[in-house]
């Protein structure tokens, strides 16, 4: 079946062109071809002249990102036909949140220091390096492990497409495989590092990463397990654990999102000021939360009686009570 | 702080004959919060929610997305780790309650696209909206995880558009629909989420949209309450009115923008209701 691929062009060297366009590209595919394949066959066919980066063709390497159709993939492990049946198309892009330098090629630089960033090596302590890594201790880092540094979770992370500082998620979970493993000696000092502007905090928890990772990774779960990480070792003084631990107030208290109370216990009183003309306008439109009035949920002392049960199981201490 | 589309669902409910159960037990879902505080409170809270709607031998609508998302993925959880479920339920029982495992979750869009049927809907429609060019908005949680929620596909949605189009209007297509609003970084990192509205909504509108639809109340506060912040971010006039799914729905089916809560939008609809 011939299938019309349709690629990004770019040579910025290429004096006559160097904007970026689209090229058509006629390709007969067979059943189970992969895109990378495709790929391979215009270049060895038909132009010479296409750039793209990839080695194992076994999804090991992670060389072989782009976006196809929209969304970023391991060519070398997403099959031309199935993708077509469904898409429509076959558009090929290099992968989005990157700079382009030719044709598929992305700069990975911004990448790699995000991961030197995580310090990817441990830093054990002399007491910790003798801990055991019993299989359950190994499970907890098992997903992080996985990672082949693709960049399809970094190319999908939709707070990276807006703010280039975010950490983003593939260093983040790289960092869950050195805090969460049971040698590491620093955890302290890399959840604190981790708390900063542009931090874990910052994910929009828009699932991309977790849902077109490769291999996967889950890099959401992982950041999830950094921010409870983070908020076991006190490390609140920050928007991102003031917010967590408002809600956590919030339903045992009323069993509900208590919106006014949240945004005031996140923002703190000085910040909060700075919402009171944004307050005016959803007052005026009937949208101001009013504070402590909403009603409770039936039963709330199922929920309280959970979270005992669950402070319990967690060596946590009670919340205080404001009653 | 969207109670409009609470009352505008119920509204819509009650027209097409879907008979809705309140659960007054139920908690807030944790919002994803609670998976950050602590994953094993999230999962028994939300498995508490399940526990009510599985005595009330009913299965849950939501009319949020976020929530949709919440609580599939804690039910997925529990659905697929029988250890998890034993666990949960020795803490449930301190309670008195228990979860089986039985209870599925679904969203108006999906109960609209899916339960009850569009050909259906498109009978009740009373004024098809065909000046309406909307931008479907999905939001990120009414579609990943997919292997929690399923309903719909994450890469080529449809649910939302042959919504739109069995109710009269037309559906615009752009790259931002499956993207996210940046609800979720409002009080943490407000430059980003305001930004990131902004270019949802110019996405949107460049492509020829007259109005936004969303099935999701968070994805409308960003969209809506804050498009004003998302101007100034960008130095730049948006003005896009944007609906809650059950509004547009509501329009079509004849109810009054009064009824449907419209006067409550910071970015007023007036001139795409007629």
């Amino acid at each position: 079946m011939k299938i019309k691929f349709l690629i990004r062009r770019y040579n910025p060297a290429d004096g006559e062109a160097p904007e970026p366009y689209y090229q058509a590209y006629s390709v007969e595919v067979s059943e189970g071809m992969t895109v990378l394949e495709a790929l391979l066959k215009i270049s060895e066919e038909e132009d010479p002249t296409l750039s793209f980066r990839r080695s194992c063709r076994s999804a090991i390497c992670g060389s072989c990102a782009m976006t196809v159709n929209g969304f970023a993939r391991l060519t070398c492990s997403l099959q031309v036909l199935p993708e077509y049946k469904k898409m429509g198309e076959m558009t090929i892009e290099p992968l989005a949140n990157h700079r382009p330098i030719k044709d598929l090629v992305v700069d990975m630089e911004p990448f790699w220091s995000k991961i030197d960033k995580a310090s990817p090596f441990l830093t054990p302590t002399e007491e910790s390096i003798n801990n055991p890594v019993t299989t359950e201790a190994q499970a907890l880092i098992d997903d992080s492990q996985r990672c082949i540094m693709c960049g399809c979770c970094n190319a999908e992370c939709n707070s990276l497409e807006i703010d280039g500082h975010f950490i983003g998620p593939a260093a983040s979970a790289k960092a869950w495989r050195f805090v969460g493993d049971v040698r590491e000696g620093q955890q302290g000092r890399r959840l604190a590092k981790l708390s900063e502007e542009h931090g874990v905090w910052d994910c929009v928890r828009c699932i991309h990463c977790s849902q077109y990772c490769p291999k996967d990774v889950k890099p959401l779960k992982q950041i999830e397990l950094l921010r409870s990480a983070a908020m076991r070792h006190g490390i609140l003084d920050n928007p991102g654990a003031k917010h967590v631990d408002a809600m956590a107030d919030s339903v045992e208290r009323v069993g509900r999102l208590d919106e006014a109370a949240m945004t005031f216990k996140t923002l703190g009183f000085l910040r909060s000021i700075g919402m009171i003309p944004m307050g005016i306008k959803l007052e005026l439109h009937g949208k101001m939360p009013h504070p402590y009035l909403i009603p409770q949920i039936e039963k709330i002392d199922e929920v309280r009686k959970i979270y005992g049960e669950m402070d319990r199981k967690a060596g946590r201490k009670p919340r205080k009570k404001e009653e | 702080m969207t109670r409009e589309t609470d009352d505008s669902t119920r509204l819509v409910a009650k027209m097409l004959g879907i008979e809705l159960h309140e659960m007054p037990k139920a908690s807030c879902c944790g919002a994803g919060l609670l998976t950050d505080y602590d994953y094993p409170l999230y999962i028994a809270l939300n498995a508490r929610i399940f526990a009510e709607a599985e005595a009330m031998g009913m299965d849950i609508l939501t009319i949020c997305s976020t929530c949709l998302m919440v609580m599939s993925t804690a039910n997925r959880d529990l659905k697929r780790d029988p250890k998890l479920l034993d666990e949960t339920n020795g803490v449930l029982s301190r309670t008195g309650l228990g979860y089986s495992g039985k209870v599925e979750v679904k969203q108006l869009l999906w109960v609209l696209a899916g339960d009850y049927g569009l050909e259906n809907l498109k009978r009740q429609v009373k004024r098809p909206l065909h000046w309406i060019k909307a931008a479907p908005f999905y939001g990120c949680h009414s579609l990943r995880p997919s292997d929690a929620l399923g309903f719909d596909d994450p890469e080529k949605p449809w649910s939302l558009e042959a919504t739109i189009k069995a109710l009269g209007a037309e559906p615009v297509e752009y790259r931002g629909k499956t993207k996210c609003c940046g609800f979720q970084v409002d009080l943490v990192a407000e430059k980003t989420a305001e930004k990131m509205t902004a270019v949802r909504l110019l996405d949107g509108k460049s492509k020829g949209a007259n109005c936004f639809v969303t099935p999701c109340p968070f994805c409308h506060i960003n969209l809506d309450n804050y498009q004003r912040l998302a101007e100034k971010t960008v130095d730049k006039k948006i003005e896009m009115p944007v609906f809650h799914l059950s509004q547009l729905v509501g329009l079509a089916l004849g109810l009054t923008p009064g009824a449907l809560g419209l006067g409550r939008h910071l970015v007023s609809p007036e001139k795409v209701v007629r």
